[in-house]
């Protein structure tokens, strides 16, 4: 009697779950955020269940078309490819602009060193530029220490499109497996340098201007910041905004006061109340 | 059948489904691994090999992983000629030289030192003793030289207490004779004893250099990450168990990239095979 009961009980918990459950996937640049989201949105929502996938923005639109989810986390606009299909399937797709990616580049306090070139970056990058006095002859002969993140990091992939516009980077790069490990080396290598989220930088290094313009919130925010890209999230609208459920309180709760906060904490720029 | 045979069956059975349970662990991992790295050994093919361009999140991507793979043997290397002479002079004094007190300082120090977490070497490593080697000429905080030195650290308790059982596995009466004979304290030990412990030591050397190739966390931390053949021992390198540290989290399961990934842990797992297995043979021709 009491097993029959009990499992009643798990089928029960079971269909009512199943019920509720909201599925996100896309961008693992994003990712982090929803992780914040979702730890808090399940203390408010208790019976909510929600299912997180980082597998890349254009998995993410791919299953917003095949309906295997419910909002597509990405953090690149529509390919012409997906508005084509969208207006074939007479879809419609609504984006949500959750906060702001806008990256860093920093060296160390020591190099004379204040602003650098979108080119000059590249070159560095890509390794054809590889001493300090071949950027400028003020600064010193010594050989650069190019520090970037891992290829599996969303900063990467937006530094690799804006930066490089898809060249590869040198092999002598040096991959370090986290923000923290990049400002560390930084800090105390004089001849280094890196790119980070700007929600990480520390008074150790120094953050140079991009092209003329400093990684100011404000600049970051009106993408007048040239290594900066709005991150969305997809949701499918074909049939109205989602005006109650899941989905609603999902998205009511990333772009409240709090959620924004929660994206600043995950180390991008908030895109409301600042 | 009386009770007595009835426990001795169920006893056996036991004994050997516990047994099988690692063997079948075993076969399944291999399996498990081989069909993983199907899709990019018939996709990339050879290249993976003989490129030393590792760009998988490109397009077009490219997976070599020859510098990984020569930056792998180079710094196991370099570790090993490190670690193995020191782990025989300790193992080497703690048998016949040291008193008891100071055997039991020595051994309990090697001990606590295998149970330091391998995370909080590299942090050391990367905080105190980078700047130190920045003063001497490092270029780049993390390189071949500190990694090599973190992966010392880790291993020398190990060759170092594997080296003192072969030693002492040696019958006491061999030592004594020769000691009899006029021969000098170190003569004894050295020539004669540790010769006679040849296999056991080889089999050590054998072990050690094992466990280094496989070593994660510490390279993951302090050996620079560029995937480029160094050419000094201040040059980054980025050993293949880094590679899949770094990579395995985020990579689409499934994709070239991901059974890309499987490749070099089928190279690793294949050079540890190929070590036990020469291990074994080194411990069998001795016993005949």
């Amino acid at each position: 009697m009491k097993k029959v009961l009990l499992t009643l009980v798990l089928v029960g918990i079971a269909l009512f779950s199943f019920a509720e459950t909201l599925v996100i996937k896309g961008s693992n640049t994003i990712f982090p955020v929803a992780q914040l989201w979702i730890e808090e949105l399940k203390d408010m929502y208790p019976d909510l269940s929600i299912t997180l996938e980082g597998a890349g923005s254009s998995t993410g639109i791919a299953a917003l078309f095949n309906g295997t989810t419910h909002i597509a986390n990405s953090s690149r606009w529509l390919k012409e490819s997906e508005l084509e299909q969208m207006s074939e399937e007479r879809k419609y797709f609504i984006p949500v602009v959750l906060g702001y990616d806008g990256i860093a580049v920093i060296v160390n306090p020591n190099l004379g060193i204040d602003e650098i070139s979108i080119e000059e970056l590249a070159k560095i990058y890509t390794g054809e530029i590889t001493r300090w006095n071949q950027l400028n002859t003020n600064l010193p002969n010594q050989r650069i220490v190019v520090y970037s993140r891992n290829s599996a990091s969303g900063t990467y992939e937006t530094f690799v499109e804006k930066v490089l516009e898809g060249k590869r980077m040198a092999p002598t790069v040096q991959m370090l497996e986290s923000t923290q490990a990049e400002i560390q080396s930084v800090a105390k290598n004089q001849y280094a340098i890196a790119y980070t989220g700007v929600g990480y930088v520390t008074n150790d290094v120094k953050v140079l201007s991009v092209d003329g313009v400093q990684p100011t919130k404000l600049n970051i925010l009106n993408s007048v910041y040239p290594i900066s890209r709005p991150l969305y999230m997809f949701v499918d609208a074909t049939n109205g905004y989602p005006e109650t459920g899941p989905v609603k309180q999902y998205l009511t709760f990333g772009l409240s006061k709090r959620g924004q906060e929660l994206v600043e904490q995950a180390g991008y720029v908030a895109a409301y109340g600042f | 059948m009386n009770r007595r045979d009835f426990k001795n069956i169920i006893n056996q059975s036991i004994i050997t489904a516990v047994a099988m349970v690692g063997i079948v662990a075993l076969i399944g991992l291999f399996i498990f691994i081989i069909r993983e790295t199907i899709p990019a050994l018939t996709e990339v093919g050879a290249e993976i090999f003989t490129s030393k361009y590792w760009y998988p999140t490109y397009d077009p991507p490219e997976y070599g992983m020859l510098a990984m793979i020569v930056g792998s043997f180079i710094l196991t290397g370099f570790a090993s000629i490190i670690v193995i002479p020191i782990g025989y002079i300790i193992a080497f004094f703690l048998y016949d030289y040291a008193t008891n007190a100071e055997q039991k300082i020595i051994k309990s120090a090697i001990d606590l030192l295998s149970g330091v977490p391998t995370v909080i070497i590299g942090t050391f490593l990367f905080i105190y003793v980078s700047p130190i080697l920045m003063n001497f000429g490092a270029w780049s905080s993390g390189n071949l030289l500190l990694a090599a030195i973190g992966l010392s650290i880790l291993s020398l308790p190990y060759a170092a207490s594997l080296m003192q059982e072969s030693l002492s596995a040696i019958d006491i009466s061999l030592k004594e004779s020769a000691l009899a004979l006029g021969a000098s304290r170190f003569t004894a030990g050295f020539r004669i004893v540790s010769k006679a412990a040849l296999s056991g030591i080889l089999n050590s050397i054998i072990l050690t250099i094992n466990r280094i190739i496989g070593e994660t966390i510490v390279v993951l931390m302090v050996a620079g990450g560029a995937a480029i053949i160094p050419k000094s021992i201040w040059d980054p390198v980025r050993p293949l168990t880094a590679v899949i540290a770094s990579e395995m989290g985020e990579v689409p399961i499934g994709s070239v990239h991901y059974s890309a990934l499987f490749v070099a842990g089928l190279i690793l797992l294949t050079i540890s095979f190929i070590l036990t297995m020469i291990s074994r043979r080194v411990t069998r021709s001795w016993k005949n």
